[in-house]
């Protein structure tokens, strides 16, 4: 769902040889810019996720009501931004006609905030 | 005057109160056999005890009054007499020692109520009518009186020449609590003194069984009681008598009678091996003050003072020298078990730094010290173990700093985010007006 959209490097390979290199062509051409920002900070919250993940495996779990508020939080906020790109995205008009793109970014916005105050209180 | 009563009474402070229990001895003994001790009485006066003397059936004086001791020691030398006094029972005897009181009981081989007290404690006394009977060495005197070895031990002084012996011995049971002090020589054995041989030969045919024999038979055995109290059993009272102590033994030399004497009496009378915990004190590492209670993990130092009963500065003095003392930190199991070692700076202090296990409960320090012969020491204190308080965890630890900025980055991504995401927004807007 969230390709790389970091880099828009021109390709000189023909699209048709390469369905990867087509699909990247044409999220690049049909993706609103709007969509595709919100794509880049999915993909940064991922990698931090990540990085939260393999550190936990691999170094320590302790303590580890800090594992579980930093790798929530990307989580959390993963999910939040997804939710409000499907409510955004000019293609789900339809399936959320009661809720405007300004209202979507509010609810996304105060759950965000909700989210960070547990997540700095379970932090410590 | 008054120097010469300061003088008296510091002369009377020197000699009175040797035992660390008191100094007024009963001795239960009839009046003809009371002239046989007189060497043994004099050495007790000598070392500053009241002897009161009690006939066995003189109803006065009494061993307790309402349940209160009269004395601090009994010495129960009546050994040859059958029917006692109306408080003179096995289960006031009993009861004297729960109490603290010492007793020293002599049995002989004339069966009476000592017969079954014996067995209370853990020494079943042979048959009635059967002494020790020894042929070994070869001396003039009857087998009945036989001279036995002494072995080293924590109660005798070292090095006393053979006792005189004459009376019953009886098996020792395995009770912790019984002191071995003299015991038979292996080729002594009880029997009917008129009929040793027949009673070998049967006892050969059954393959020595039922033969009172050997050197595990007890002749003299202290028993040390839970609370501090101390038993005292001898196979014949005649072991304390002038007799034995004046009588030479088969090579000439002069017996351990009078040292022995005075040695078991000294351990039954509290006078030696006697230790108490004079304080305990726990505390965490660095205070001073002992907390109401421990979090898991603490470094919790613990400390015990010990003192031994110096019978002849007539004071307790530091006990130096233990080297098994042992701590738990027990609930319900010791989670703890460590040696105390010894405070070298500060004698008799004890001392030692653990760290308290990572269980919350109500645990107890348990000093339980018991050696054989030795006053057994005894100390609990309970204290609770709680887990740390809600801010009592180590925080901002420096393994966690890769969570520390996740969340960061995180927030500051919502951030940048909700700006750009906004401004974004407002020039979309714009460009839509312009459109």
């Amino acid at each position: 769902m969230a390709p790389k959209s970091t880099s828009s490097k021109a390709t000189t390979v023909s699209p048709s040889s390469n369905p990867v290199l087509a699909l990247w062509k044409s999220y690049n051409e049909q993706t609103p810019d709007r969509l595709r920002f919100i794509d880049a900070f999915l993909v940064f919250l991922m990698l931090t996720g990540v990085i939260q993940f393999v550190y936990c495996v691999l170094v320590t779990n302790f303590p580890f009501n800090a594992f579980l508020a930093g790798f929530s939080s990307t989580v959390g906020q993963f999910v939040l931004t997804a939710s409000l790109r499907s409510q955004v995205d000019p293609e789900n008009k339809n399936e959320f006609k009661e809720v405007s793109p300004e209202r979507a970014f509010a609810d996304f916005a105060f759950g965000s905030i909700v989210l960070h105050f547990f997540v700095f209180n379970f932090l410590g | 005057m008054l120097p010469l009563l300061s003088l008296l009474i510091s002369l009377v402070t020197l000699v009175v109160a040797r035992s660390s229990t008191g100094t007024d001895v009963l001795v239960i003994v009839s009046a003809e056999e009371q002239k046989d001790y007189t060497l043994f009485f004099e050495d007790l006066e000598g070392r500053g005890y009241d002897l009161f003397f009690r006939e066995p059936k003189a109803e006065k004086p009494v061993l307790l009054d309402a349940d209160v001791p009269q004395f601090h020691h009994v010495l129960m030398l009546a050994s040859d007499t059958k029917a006692f006094a109306s408080d003179i029972t096995p289960q006031n005897i009993v009861e004297l020692l729960t109490k603290n009181v010492n007793v020293v009981v002599a049995l002989s081989p004339k069966q009476n109520l000592f017969y079954t007290l014996a067995p209370e404690f853990g020494l079943v006394p042979p048959p009635p009518g059967t002494p020790l009977i020894s042929y070994f060495p070869e001396r003039t005197d009857p087998p009945t009186v036989l001279p036995v070895h002494v072995a080293p031990g924590p109660i005798v002084t070292p090095n006393t020449p053979p006792v005189w012996f004459s009376g019953i011995p009886f098996s020792v049971g395995n009770s912790p609590l019984l002191v071995p002090i003299l015991n038979a020589p292996s080729e002594s054995f009880a029997s009917d003194s008129d009929s040793t041989t027949e009673s070998i030969v049967e006892s050969v045919e059954k393959g020595g069984e039922g033969l009172w024999a050997g050197s595990s038979l007890g002749l003299v055995t202290g028993f040390q009681v839970t609370d501090g109290g101390r038993a005292l059993f001898l196979g014949g009272g005649a072991i304390l008598s002038d007799a034995f102590a004046n009588k030479a033994l088969p090579d000439g030399s002069s017996s351990g009678n009078k040292q022995i004497a005075h040695d078991v009496s000294a351990w039954a009378f509290q006078e030696s091996l006697v230790l108490r915990i004079d304080e305990t004190s726990h505390h965490v590492v660095n205070a001073t003050e002992p907390k109401e209670y421990y979090t898991t993990n603490d470094q919790v130092v613990y400390t015990t003072k010990i003192s031994r009963w110096n019978a002849k500065e007539n004071e307790w003095e530091p006990h130096t020298g233990v080297d098994d003392l042992q701590l738990e930190f027990t609930m319900l199991d010791p989670h703890v078990r460590t040696g105390i070692p010894e405070d070298l700076a500060r004698p008799g202090t004890y001392s030692v730094t653990f760290r308290a296990p990572d269980r919350h409960g109500v645990f107890k320090f348990i000093v339980d010290y018991r050696r054989k012969g030795w006053t057994h020491l005894k100390s609990a204190i309970t204290v609770p173990v709680v887990p740390p308080r809600h801010d009592g965890y180590p925080r901002f630890l420096s393994a966690a700093w890769p969570y520390y900025a996740g969340a960061v980055s995180t927030s500051v991504g919502f951030v940048l985010f909700a700006a750009l995401y906004l401004a974004g927004e407002t020039k979309e807007a714009g460009k839509k007006k312009k459109e």
